[in-house]
């Protein structure tokens, strides 16, 4: 029994890695209705920016914010050089997607070249453990979650809250009608690329933190969770894919514990396979579009 | 010098076949198969699994089921049967609902599933490391010398060049047909064709079986050529290449596809190779993908249509001629 209880801990701190991914590839793909399969490419990019600031002698929580910056950044220069000018030519949503794969490659190759093939690991400390009900996590770990559910409340709140978070459900619902209404959609799409971004890049190095080591060959993987996550909430839908970073968190861990951790990955994408074809549209409400929040 | 040419013809075949089947449904009929390697895939181990002995030969040394030791057209020909089985349930699932984006991402993440499981079902086919001896074709009636000899290089040359003719000739005549026209009107419109009746998802899961067969049928050459499949050989990037192939080429013609295969498959590889090898192992694959990913993003940009585009088809007014 308290394999399993250990294992819904390990769960706990994956969903949280996968939860904030999964927000930030959501809304971006909600708003600019664009498909970033190079989503896990930026993640691991700003996880060895992290890297490289932590071994520099920063510590790691200022490195966490170092991978935040270098997400946003690489985003929002992406979206302005690459993917905007290419959607003003009419590129077609088929055409942006393999836009979008082409640069995953393209950068995950790039950074193989810069820092190669070989895994790395932070310099932290991980801090004391602590049991609680049969879980086992480090302090560190209890952070992460602490912080992964601070975004969330963040997200939350922006997306209700703010004028900013009005103007991206409008552009999300209807970008044509939101820029006839006045709204400054253009400014929105940046400020989305860059809060994205943001998380992408805290995604990857929460990930990063989290493993042992961690190398280039695992953007992949951190892309297809994400995926799985979010397009199992229904893609678009930020509550969705706090919903399907929960299930294929728990369930990846939990599986691991029952089948075999081999299994792990293909047990989360089984699920993901599943819902699409019993409820395509994901679990939580609409296509495409970002629903109004509450 | 010999055994160079003749082997890079029949990798410019296996290609040329890949590039062709993802032609008829990415360029001809808009279905965006991310997945397609997967195809190839299972042609490949198809047609090793029923051309290796049982397992017990060789000293029982790797793991997987059948071994039939069939003679050589058979593997070939379940190899594209086995292409076409396994899109099936693949093109059920993935094309009845899902929005073309969608359909994409889902074929890519099935496309992963496949490979993550296969790497770690060992029974099955040997897991990571893959099925290796797999006999070359008619290797049992000239006897295990005459396989290396150049007459069986040109042979197998000889015979992948037959199949690409046979696929070439079975494709032109599906996109030449009235029934390629309405692929055609499928990509370019879905809603307005459905609305003067067609059938898409009958028309969809018709071309990913037609792929399937002729991506079953590559990977079946392949192997009975290289000998061995192992799941590092057809991670989900092996498509991308073939997608940049496509788009360089000209999508939506065959004669493009063929092109393209020649041009970065082909080509491109084997230019690169000659590279004198600097830095770290994986610095020169690290290039050749951004150079790939540059190809792709360039034409894209510049020439959408790629090199050799698509023929729009004109008819004479009547009464005109």
């Amino acid at each position: 029994m308290s394999l399993y209880a250990a294992a819904f801990g390990f769960g706990l701190i994956s969903l949280a890695v996968i939860a904030v991914g999964a927000v930030g590839f959501t809304m971006q793909f909600g708003i600019t209705n664009l498909i970033n399969l190079a989503y896990g490419d930026i993640m691991i990019t700003s996880a060895f920016a992290a890297y490289f600031l932590n071994h520099a002698g920063v510590s790691i929580w200022i490195a966490l914010l170092g991978g935040a910056a270098t997400g946003a950044v690489f985003s929002f220069l992406l979206n302005r050089f690459i993917y905007a000018p290419f959607q003003r030519r009419g590129t077609p949503l088929i055409g942006m997607v393999i836009v979008s794969l082409a640069i995953g490659i393209m950068t995950s190759n790039l950074l193989l070249a810069f820092v190669g093939p070989d895994n790395v690991s932070y310099r932290q400390d991980p801090g004391a453990t602590v049991r609680a009900a049969g879980m086992i996590l480090t302090t560190e770990q209890l952070w992460l979650i602490g912080l992964a559910v601070a975004l969330m409340l963040a997200i939350h709140a922006l997306l209700r809250y703010t004028r900013l978070g009005k103007a991206m459900r409008a552009t999300a619902a209807n970008a044509t009608l939101a820029r006839n209404c006045g709204i400054p959609t253009g400014r929105v799409i940046d400020a989305v690329w860059l809060i994205t971004g943001a998380l992408c890049g805290m995604a990857g190095t929460i990930a990063a933190m989290n493993s042992d080591s961690f190398a280039v060959a695992n953007g992949p993987g951190l892309l297809i969770t994400v995926l799985a996550a979010a397009v199992l909430g229904g893609a678009g839908q930020p509550y969705g894919a706090m919903l399907g970073a929960v299930i294929i968190g728990e369930l990846t861990e939990l599986s691991a514990a029952v089948i075999s951790p081999e299994y792990k990955a293909v047990v989360a994408f089984s699920v993901l396979v599943i819902v699409m074809v019993l409820r395509p549209q994901g679990l939580l409400a609409k296509f495409g579009a970002m629903e109004a929040a509450g | 010098m010999t055994y160079y040419i003749t082997t890079l013809l029949v990798y410019a075949a296996v290609d040329i076949i890949a590039c062709i089947a993802l032609n008829m449904q990415f360029g001809v009929s808009g279905l965006v198969n991310f997945g397609f390697i997967l195809f190839q895939a299972a042609g490949a181990y198809t047609a090793a699994v029923l051309s290796l002995p049982p397992e017990s030969a060789n000293g029982g040394f790797q793991h997987y089921v059948l071994g039939l030791q069939l003679p050589f057209p058979l593997p070939w020909i379940a190899g594209a049967i086995a292409g076409g089985l396994v899109a099936i349930p693949i093109g059920l699932v993935v094309l009845r609902k899902l929005r073309g984006d969608y359909q994409a991402i889902a074929l890519l993440v099935i496309s992963i599933i496949a490979n993550l499981v296969i790497t770690n079902a060992r029974p099955f086919l040997n897991g990571a490391a893959g099925l290796s001896l797999v006999p070359a074709p008619l290797a049992d009636q000239l006897g295990s010398d005459a396989v290396g000899t150049v007459e069986y290089q040109y042979f197998y040359v000889a015979i992948s060049l037959v199949c690409v003719g046979l696929v070439l000739f079975a494709s032109n005549r599906i996109a030449n047909s009235p029934y390629g026209r309405s692929l055609r009107a499928m990509r370019e419109n879905e809603v307005a064709s459905a609305a003067l009746g067609k059938n898409l998802l009958a028309q969809k899961l018709t071309m990913f079986v037609v792929g399937g067969i002729f991506g079953g049928l590559s990977g079946a050459i392949l192997v009975g050529f290289i000998g061995l499949w192992a799941p590092a050989g057809w991670l989900y990037p092996e498509t991308i290449v073939l997608f940049a192939a496509i788009i360089v080429g000209g999508r939506g013609n065959n004669w493009g596809a063929i092109l393209g295969a020649i041009l970065v498959p082909v080509g491109f590889f084997e230019a690169t190779r000659f590279i004198p090898n600097f830095g770290h192992p994986g610095l020169i694959p690290a290039f050749q993908w951004v150079a790939i990913a540059s190809l792709i993003l360039g034409f894209l940009w510049f020439r959408p249509i790629g090199v050799i585009p698509e023929r729009r088809r004109t008819f004479p007014r009547r009464g005109a001629g």
